[in-house]
């Protein structure tokens, strides 16, 4: 059997690293992506520094690309996305399908980098009133904000007085169904209140909080500079409403550290939505007969010992389509699902 | 009618009334159309937060992150409603700790910087604040009287400066004076309650007869020596401080001093941390270091027969890391049963007269269930111990009054490590 390519599906940061590896190690790579770009939600999301080294999202992500454009081991397909699969480890057959064409590319194995999406508090919850105040916004709108280098209210374009932050949004709640901890929003949080606070000084911020889950170094790296230095006020306790008062804002929940109610004005009030698996996870984990666990992410089989196995043999996952996982994870991940991609392909050729 | 500006819960700036209004033609002036604003339950004043940190030395009270472990190690929580975790949130929700009873309360005993993982630092941040508030004239009263005397007589209890030494005539054993003898290997900074209380002389008369006996070439400064009065430093009285610490300094070099035995943790601390920076180049000893090395030469003969529970001072447990000295000392004793509080060496109990708490008995009086003090001799009479020792000149009447307050009057008995030791050497 000839040594066959291999299938990356997505060309976010997980899947443009898998194919980097494979190259890297002299296999092929065959990247799928959707868009028409390269650089995944960091891209199209418009992320404007990263978590938690404030390195440029955009400089990165065309760092990241540039690592495989033009490397004669990788064929970049974007706007194309895989239709159908057939065959097992060692020997697939895909179709990739895009706006004009489809044919079918024989494959060893398949790494599924197809991530996640943002949570949107519009979908069970309206307790923040996320689409009835255009002052209330996302991580993900703040981002944008951020960087455009222009932090003002969308209701009236002044720059906030006072903005916070309300964790867990769609994240922990078993009613919305996403009872898993999205892991990466208290970083992104603690990091954006610094570039809050760079951007408009004058602008007092509030994090309302479960509890802030700040894994590893981002404990020094984000969390105690944005309070120490930055002097943003973390408060225990997430709102659970959000009113209209005046031409601004009221947040009405409890201080649990105070145990009373509280009440307090805001200019401007940013969800820390959650991560939720997206359209391309969902959709690639049928067409290439993955499990996916009760909140749709790609099952991952060996527990803590294999992190990127599927259950379909020669199958795997990577980044946030296996789950919540920041880049670090992402990219870790991938490097891991390449490996295993290759020695499925190594086998393969091996055994005919 | 109710005096609306004392309708519960209802600030009267909430409170929106017309004079003059007639509606359907019907006369609602005044309280007939009030209206009270929406109230803001609390707000967050970062300010006020901001306010602290930007006092030279307060910068680390905006590090605290509420994970709590202060509050239960804080010995003025054991008995109130205190600990950094709380002012923290108090002065983020509204209070100013400037002018908020919460600044004086503090014993900067230092157990909550013990466990901080955040290194919020009561110790630097009090003294700050309350050095502030000083200036803008916001000091109890009574402790204000404490900062006349040491600025008048140099000693906090208003004594003569004159009779410093006056203890001394009491003493069998020698007590030279350096304006006299000049030169001495070892100068004895006896400091105030050692010469001016009484409970205090009775320790210092017992460490006379063992320096006296062990043949060390000391001497004391009597008037010439002012308090080191690193308590009211701690209390914010800088300026005094440094007025107190020059003279001493002074007396220091006139006598050529290399070496100085202290009977108060406080002036080690003092001495220890705060001289250096004004120039003082001397070695500080406090006297159970001192003494604990020497104990075999000390001909202890008389078995005591005594349960004995010791006390650690904070400034020489947790401020300056001596805790095994002063039991060393009492193991050495013939006939001393040592047994320990619950509260010991590094998670020790404040007798609450650190940091000013010496002195402000009668404010926290409404703010405590009972004193610190009280607390700790509770703890002491619960190990069925016959003597509490200690080795602070604060602590023999601070816990004797305890003793007599909390009825354990003949129960328990207060001595410094330094009367027990005489005690065995025959009286």
């Amino acid at each position: 059997m000839p040594e066959l390519p291999i299938l990356v599906v997505g060309g976010g940061p997980a899947g443009m690293e898998a194919a980097r590896g494979i190259a890297e190690l002299g296999y092929q790579a065959v990247v799928v992506e959707k868009q028409s770009v390269l650089g995944g939600t960091p891209e199209l999301a418009g992320y404007a520094a990263l978590t938690p080294d404030f390195a440029d999202a955009g400089e990165a992500m065309k760092k990241m690309a540039a690592a495989i454009e033009g490397d004669p081991n990788v064929e970049i397909r974007l706007g194309s996305t895989v239709t159908a699969a057939s065959g097992s480890a060692g020997d697939f057959e895909v179709t990739i399908k895009n706006r004009d064409t489809a044919d079918k590319v024989r494959v060893g194995a398949v790494i599924l980098a197809t991530g996640f999406q943002h949570f949107d508090p519009g979908r069970e919850t309206q307790q923040y009133g996320y689409y009835e105040f255009d002052d209330v916004i996302t991580l993900v709108d703040l981002e944008q904000m951020l960087h455009r280098k222009e932090l003002v209210r969308p209701s009236n374009g002044e720059v906030p007085k006072r903005l916070c932050f309300i964790q867990c949004v769609g994240s922990r709640d078993r009613q919305i169904g996403n009872e898993y901890c999205s892991k990466v929003c208290c970083g992104v949080a603690a990091k954006q209140s610094i570039e809050v606070r760079q951007l408009a000084p004058d602008c007092r911020v509030f994090v309302f909080y479960i509890d802030m889950r700040m894994y590893g170094y981002w404990e020094n790296e984000i969390y105690w500079p944005s309070q120490e230095e930055y002097n943003v006020n973390y408060v225990k306790g997430i709102a659970t409403e959000v009113l209209k008062k005046g031409d601004g804002l009221l947040v009405r929940g409890e201080d649990t550290t105070m145990g009373r109610p509280m009440e307090v004005p805001m200019d401007m009030v940013v969800l820390s939505v959650g991560m939720e698996p997206s359209a391309g996870t969902r959709e690639m984990a049928k067409i290439f007969g993955c499990a996916q666990n009760k909140y749709d992410f790609i099952e991952t089989t060996e527990g803590a010992l294999n992190t990127v196995a599927t259950t379909a043999d020669g199958v795997f996952a990577c980044g946030a389509a296996t789950g919540p996982a920041d880049l670090e994870d992402s990219i870790s991940s991938a490097a891991a699902a390449a490996m295993k991609a290759i020695a499925t392909v190594r086998r393969a050729v091996a055994a005919s | 009618m109710k005096d609306p500006t004392k309708v519960a819960n209802v600030e009267p700036e909430r409170i929106v009334e017309k004079e003059h209004v007639v509606q359907d033609g019907m006369d609602i002036s005044g309280h007939w159309n009030r209206m009270f604003e929406q109230r803001t339950i609390f707000d967050y004043t970062p300010e006020l937060l901001e306010k602290v940190r930007a006092v030279d030395g307060g910068d680390s009270f905006g590090y605290c992150y509420q994970c709590a472990q202060c509050v239960p190690v804080c010995p003025v929580h054991l008995v109130g409603d205190y600990g950094p975790r709380r002012i923290y949130r108090r002065v983020q929700t509204g209070e100013d700790l400037f002018t908020s009873p919460d600044l004086w309360q503090c014993t900067t005993c230092m157990n909550c910087l013990r466990v901080c993982p955040k290194e919020v630092d009561m110790i630097q941040i009090m003294p700050a604040v309350r050095e502030r508030a000083i200036l803008d004239g916001t000091v109890p009263a009574e402790l204000q009287t404490v900062f006349e005397n040491t600025a008048e007589y140099g000693n906090p209890l208003g004594e003569s400066p004159k009779k410093r030494a006056a203890w001394t005539k009491k003493s069998d054993a020698p007590v030279p004076l350096m304006k006299e003898k000049k030169k001495a290997d070892l100068l004895w900074f006896v400091e105030c309650y050692p010469s001016y209380h009484p409970r205090g002389i009775d320790a210092s008369l017992a460490l006379a007869r063992i320096l006296n006996h062990l043949e060390v070439d000391f001497g004391i400064l009597g008037p010439e020596e002012k308090c080191s009065c690193d308590s009211q430093r701690l209390a914010g009285e800088v300026g005094l401080f440094e007025e107190c610490a020059e003279h001493n300094l002074k007396m220091f070099k006139r006598y050529k001093v290399r070496k100085v035995l202290v009977t108060d943790p406080h002036a080690l601390n003092a001495f220890r941390k705060e001289y250096p920076d004004l120039g003082g180049k001397f070695e500080t000893v406090h006297y159970t270091t001192f003494l604990a090395e020497r104990m075999d030469e000390l001909g202890m003969t008389k078995e005591l027969g005594v349960k004995v529970t010791f006390h650690d001072p904070c400034y020489l447990g947790r401020h300056n890391g001596e805790y095994d000295a002063p039991r060393n000392m009492l193991a050495s004793i013939p006939g001393v049963e040592l047994v320990e509080m619950g509260r010991c060496r590094e998670n020790s109990y404040c007798c609450g007269g650190g940091g000013g708490g010496m002195w402000l008995d009668g404010f926290m009086s409404d703010h405590v269930e009972m004193r610190l003090s009280e607390q700790r001799v509770l703890e002491a009479v619960e190990t069925g111990a016959d003597v509490l020792a200690v080795c602070c000149p604060y602590e023999v009447s601070r816990f004797e009054d305890a003793v007599k307050s909390t009825g354990n009057e003949g129960k328990l008995a207060v001595k410094d490590v330094v009367e027990l030791v005489v005690e065995s050497m025959g009286g």
